[in-house]
């Protein structure tokens, strides 16, 4: 299948916006969309800030094939993400605050008005060997069934959403949360009013 | 299961004899309720292929496990029956205040089969006790009289579901009105109720208590969800202070509001028929369903006339699409059809068929012309009555056209008339068209939430990537919230997961976002699986031609026709149906239906 220019002109926005803003390096990071029953998700090794057309990858989205030999290392989180939850897009990023946390925290309240709203928390979760596709594809979409982001410890946040941009935003949305508690707890003054007290949201 | 009555009430109106058909477990955990409950049980109990308006049809109204409870617009509940329209299956939503009054009376939903030798009407108590009653005074009533008789029977606590003449007279875009002002409007339900010479379904307002697994935590849902609603600027300001026809102005700036007929997508004049000018002539409060903070109805005064709505869809069908921006015309148009029983969206769908039709030279009625608004109320009344051109009219577009051999002037979907969304502006809405198990619908999978309203992000709507896989995500969502029971705006505010919450909390069962995508799979797949037992096919599922290769030449989506073709098959394969769009044993295995 001839992969469509509009979903190109999706990536390159979406993978642009995640190098310059800082929550990945020029070459770490990988974003997918599931469409037509396949996986379209970036190719190894190329540069997310700036992806060609041929940068995209058409995968299975049942099992593996030829495609894993030129697609992201994590091919393998993203299918599994696909097939256990209801993700339509799938982002995972190496976003600096909330690796800072989830090496100290075993998860993140949001303290801000508008991550509390939107998320009230953002899960941890220790995985054996953190890079790669082996052990978090099965511990990760355990999470993403409830919950659109999980951070996996000391290494990158994964996100899903039901389009690219909408994953993004709690990309985005998780690290300004864990930008605003890491330099809270920075000041190391206790809080004049603490959002995630004023009930009791330990199920959420 | 906690939040259910775990029965139905069976009533075989040819014995006049009603009976209690017990509903375990195990289908509500895999179907729900409403619209889910009502699938499943029109497969186990309907022929295949029997005429829709022959006493073998089955009705079932059915309410969901949030009903009764305190989930904000739990007041809704489904009905699903075989259409006259479509020959399909047909699944429709209503609130007001019945379903609450039906399940606190211990039903979970009621069935009806058969046919009444004479007019009659049923009536069910809170004791559980059920009787059928003579309508012989009740018959050609409208349903506003209808409403005052039946109070004045049987006292004012009562809730109604009723038909009006378009209902007796089994006009193919007749509605059932459900206490006067709401309605099952679309699919020819209300001609279904009147083969059956039932004039009216009336309950006696419940006392039963709804049983729920965990009150205080279901509460702390309930207040998390009803901030949700204070937030979220669609369900705090637009929809209350506008109602629905806060859309008008929105799609008309993307030129994807019809007019006259699907012929153009932009008129300037749109403006006249907007909410904000409602709000200004119209206007005399709002109005809201049993336990819905949103309150989008409209009390309105248009002239001497007052009734409620209009509503977005009927302010388009019964205004624009037939070139009219008179609004008190509109509005007085509107109260006609509820108190006639008639569908708005297939009345003035077809009325613009008709009128396309005489423009083209096709029909020899020269009063038909667009923008004649004379003609409008006279013209709602023979539909009703089946009475000259109304007879043709009232049969529903499709018919018409055929008739006068101009299909292509037909603007429907498997015989089920177009609402008001132009589909070249919005392509992955025009698949959700296309594709609807009911036929033309824009509710079995609002893409325009996605594609129009940038929820939750928004995507480019002239894009086809990826816009199958989300369609059949959002037909699934809201399958299941169609079976839960809530209203389709609660979820500008809240999602799966606030409903997979409240769900656990009522019945103590364990559910997540992925169980409810599911069980809204399963039933989709079930619905279809209706359909192609009464032989629907793959040329169902597409768009009058218009659509796939005439452009619109004005407006905001001009220049854009909808791939269909590319996307549909797409489609099939995103939900695992073969080539001709027929479910593979593999899903069927997968989601647990008999097969």
């Amino acid at each position: 299948m001839v992969i469509d220019q509009s979903i190109y002109e999706v990536f390159r926005k979406i993978g642009k916006h995640l190098v310059r803003h800082g929550y990945n390096t020029s070459h770490s990071g990988n974003i997918s969309i599931r469409s037509g029953g396949k996986i379209y998700i970036k190719r190894r090794a190329a540069m997310l800030g700036d992806l060609s057309f041929e940068d995209l990858v058409e995968c299975s989205l049942t099992e593996e094939d030829s495609g894993s030999l030129i697609a992201s290392t994590e091919l393998g989180v993203h299918r599994a993400i696909y097939l256990n939850t209801d993700a339509m897009a799938v982002i995972h990023a190496h976003n600096p605050y909330c690796v800072v946390l989830s090496l100290i925290e075993d998860e993140i309240t949001c303290i801000d008005a508008e991550g509390f709203a939107l998320y009230k928390k953002i899960p941890i979760i220790d995985v054996k060997i953190p890079a790669g596709a082996y052990y978090t594809s099965i511990e990760v979409p355990k999470v993403l069934k409830n919950y659109p982001f999980v951070i996996v410890r000391g290494h990158g946040i994964f996100a899903k959403g039901m389009t690219l941009e909408d994953a993004l935003q709690y990309v985005t949305g998780a690290e300004q949360s864990a930008k605003i508690r890491y330099l809270t707890l920075l000041t190391g003054k206790p809080l004049l009013r603490d959002l995630s007290q004023e009930g009791d949201f330990s199920d959420w | 299961m906690k939040g259910m009555n775990n029965q139905i009430l069976r009533v075989e109106l040819d014995k006049e004899k009603t009976s209690i058909v017990k509903i375990p477990d195990s289908i509500l955990e895999k179907y729900l309720g409403g619209r889910g409950l009502g699938i499943k049980l029109l497969m186990d109990y309907l022929p295949p292929k029997i005429d829709p308006l022959s006493p073998k049809n089955i009705m079932i109204f059915a309410t969901g496990p949030f009903g009764g409870t305190s989930v904000p617009t739990n007041g809704r509940f489904s009905l699903v029956t075989k259409s006259p329209l479509t020959n399909g299956i047909f699944y429709s939503n209503s609130g007001g205040s019945f379903a609450i009054s039906m399940k606190k009376c211990g039903f979970d939903g009621i069935m009806i089969e058969g046919t009444l030798s004479n007019p009659g009407y049923v009536l069910i108590d809170d004791k559980e006790t059920v009787s059928i009653k003579d309508a012989k005074t009740l018959w050609g009533l409208d349903t506003e009289n209808s409403l005052k008789k039946l109070k004045e029977l049987e006292g004012e606590r009562i809730h109604c579901l009723m038909i009006g003449p378009a209902g007796e007279n089994q006009v193919k875009i007749a509605a059932i009105m459900n206490d006067a002002s709401r309605a099952f409007g679309r699919g020819g339900v209300g001609a279904v109720m009147g083969s059956k010479n039932l004039k009216a379904i009336v309950v006696n307002n419940g006392t039963k208590k709804v049983e729920v697994d965990n009150k205080e935590l279901l509460q702390k849902y309930v207040h998390m969800a009803l901030d949700k609603f204070k937030v979220v600027p669609i369900t705090r300001s637009s929809l209350p202070k506008f109602g629905t026809s806060a859309l008008v102005n929105v799609i008309n700036v993307l030129g994807m509001f019809p007019i006259n007929n699907f012929q153009r997508g932009y008129d300037e004049k749109a403006a006249l028929v907007s909410g904000e000018e409602i709000n200004r002539k119209l206007f005399q409060g709002d109005e809201g369903c049993f336990a819905c903070p949103i309150r989008c109805g409209r009390l309105t005064k248009a002239g001497e006339m007052t009734g409620k709505g209009p509503e977005y869809e009927s302010v388009w069908a019964l205004g624009p699409n037939l070139g009219i921006y008179d609004l008190i015309t509109v509005a007085q148009a509107n109260y006609m059809c509820n108190q006639l029983g008639v569908d708005t969206i297939s009345c003035g769908g077809s009325i613009a068929c008709a009128m396309e039709l005489q423009q083209n030279g096709m029909l020899d009625k020269k009063e038909l012309t667009f923008g004649n608004e004379s003609v409008l109320i006279n013209l709602i009344r023979s539909i009703a009555l089946k009475k000259g051109i109304g007879a043709e009219i009232g049969e529903g577009s499709a018919y018409l056209a055929k008739k006068y051999n101009s299909y292509e002037t037909a603007m429907q979907v498997k015989g089920l008339e177009l609402p008001a969304y132009d589909p070249r502006g919005a392509i992955g809405h025009a698949l959700g068209y296309a594709t609807s198990n009911r036929g033309g619908c824009h509710l079995t999978g609002y893409m325009a939430a996605l594609e129009i309203f940038a929820a939750p992000k928004k995507i480019d709507r002239f894009m086809v990537g990826g816009k199958p896989d989300l369609l059949a995500l959002k037909q699934n969502q809201k399958a299941t919230e169609d079976s839960l029971v809530i209203c389709v705006f609660a979820g500008w505010a809240l999602g799966l997961d606030y409903y997979a919450r409240f769900l656990k909390s009522i019945t103590g069962i364990e559910f997540d976002v992925i169980t409810l995508t599911q069980i809204g799979e399963r039933i989709y797949t079930l619905e279809k699986l209706f359909n192609i037992r009464e032989g629907l096919t793959k040329k169902d599922d597409t768009l009058p031609i218009r659509f796939l290769n005439a452009s619109l030449k004005e407006g905001s989506s001009k220049d854009h026709v909808v791939p269909l073709e590319n996307m549909l098959n797409q489609f099939y394969t995103v939900r695992n149906w073969d080539n001709e769009g027929i479910p593979t044993e593999k899903l069927l295995d997968r989601l647990k239906i008999e097969h």
